[in-house]
């Protein structure tokens, strides 16, 4: 089962709400994990981001999945700055799993 | 209580002074925050010949607090001030709850200036809004202005996120172009608890002790945050702080008796008190930068990252596709 998500659809061409990602995703998302061989972000058409907004949504799944679900995830059509904010909220997600994994 | 100049008795009285600019922000924050011994507040406009978007939103944050005290409020002198109607236009009156005739024509705003909004649940909006006035035309991606365009959407949406979240107060956000300095001029005031205040409420244990300086460079930390587990993870100020770094920009944050600031062409942060033991309730925040200075952002924010320690080197795990 594969699960493709319109970012721009549900929240519009700017992102910057952390609260609304962060609710979104144990709605939308993280029921899916376990069933979905294949989870797609796909933020074309967004045109802006900030971290608030990116953290909420990708640090939160890396931390509650586990950075298994890298496997499944698939982030598509985004711009360079979109790019960087996940990047750097992967990296965020996965350093707090491995805060845990020490304490 | 809102209105304009008439009699009344002990009023206090706040003269405006001429210039409330980079050098003369502080002089001007301490003086709106003194103590209020008087049911009524009369500030007078008369001497005043320049503001930047920082003292506007630093006096409609004040005034609003004032009011919000069930102090009564005038503005005086309005008629013999050569920038009533640049006020106006920059809805200070307006946001204070002054209702007065506008003798002017409100034009097209776009490129130059943003007047006076409150911070409402609407940041994405709000930072879309004040990015496109700024670098109109950067809303399209490759656009000449495309990066200005995203340097503002994200200092202004991260920081309007901290004031809804922390401040427990009313947030206003402002800003300007200067076309012929080639300068943007963007700036964010609450009149809530300030930044120590809100680690203080948030029962913070590391923040016992610590005075407002100290307090704003805690806030500069990374993964720093007043609420575990927040949605930006306690980084929205920390890499607003390295993009005004690296941009070279010029960034004021007051907060409470504490002021931090980074200048251009000086490394470091300064900390200190702000002057004749003012403290402000509440938190400013104002940046300036050149335009040119956010080319290259997707960049820039990658290094600002990097640099805040937010990265892990070469262990980049996440799929992309076009």
């Amino acid at each position: 089962m594969k699960l493709d998500i319109s970012i721009a659809t549900d929240f519009g061409t700017h992102l910057a709400d952390g609260a609304a990602a962060a609710e979104y995703r144990m709605g939308r998302i993280d029921p899916y994990v376990d069933i979905c061989g294949c989870i797609v972000l796909d933020f074309q058409g967004v045109r802006s981001a900030n971290s608030s907004f990116v953290n909420a949504l990708v640090s939160g799944l890396i931390e509650q999945h586990g950075e298994l679900i890298l496997k499944i995830l698939v982030f598509k059509g985004c711009n360079p700055v979109i790019q960087v904010l996940i990047e750097a909220a992967v990296d965020l997600g996965l350093s707090k799993i491995d805060g845990r994994t020490i304490a | 209580m809102v209105g304009f100049a008439g009699a009344t008795t002990n009023p206090m009285k706040i003269s405006v002074p001429v210039h409330i600019n980079a050098t003369r922000l502080l002089p001007f924050l301490t003086l709106i925050s003194q103590p209020i011994a008087s049911e009524e507040i009369v500030v007078d406009f008369t001497r005043l010949r320049r503001v930047t978007p920082a003292g506007l939103v630093a006096l409609s944050a004040t005034v609003i607090r004032w009011l919000k005290a069930h102090h009564r409020v005038r503005f005086q002198g309005l008629n013999g001030c050569p920038i009533a109607d640049y006020l106006r236009r920059m809805d200070l009156l307006k946001v204070c709850g002054f209702d007065s005739a506008e003798g002017f024509t409100r034009h097209d705003s776009r490129g130059r200036f943003v007047p006076v909004k409150l911070v409402d649940e609407h940041v994405p909006e709000m930072g879309h809004e004040i990015a496109t006035c700024l670098a109109p035309g950067g809303d399209e991606w490759g656009h000449p202005k495309a990066d200005l365009y995203d340097l503002v959407f994200y200092v202004m949406t991260e920081i309007a996120n901290n004031i809804r979240q922390h401040s427990l107060g009313l947030g206003y956000a402002s800003a300007q172009v200067t076309r012929a300095e080639g300068l943007v001029r963007v700036a964010l005031a609450d009149n809530g608890i300030g930044i120590l205040g809100s680690f203080i409420h948030a029962r913070q244990p590391w923040s016992k002790g610590m005075n407002d300086p100290q307090g704003i460079l805690k806030a500069l930390e990374p993964k720093v945050s007043c609420k575990g587990g927040e949605p930006n993870e306690g980084v929205g100020l920390t890499l607003v702080s390295a993009l005004a770094r690296l941009t070279k920009s010029w960034l004021m944050i007051v907060s409470g008796s504490g002021v931090v600031q980074i200048l251009p062409q000086v490394t470091g942060t300064q900390a200190f008190q702000l002057p004749d033991g003012g403290i402000y309730p509440g938190t400013i925040i104002a940046m300036t930068c050149r335009q040119e200075a956010a080319n290259g952002f997707s960049k820039l924010l990658h290094t600002a990252k990097d640099e805040a320690g937010l990265l892990r080197r070469g262990t980049i795990k996440a799929r992309f596709e076009p």
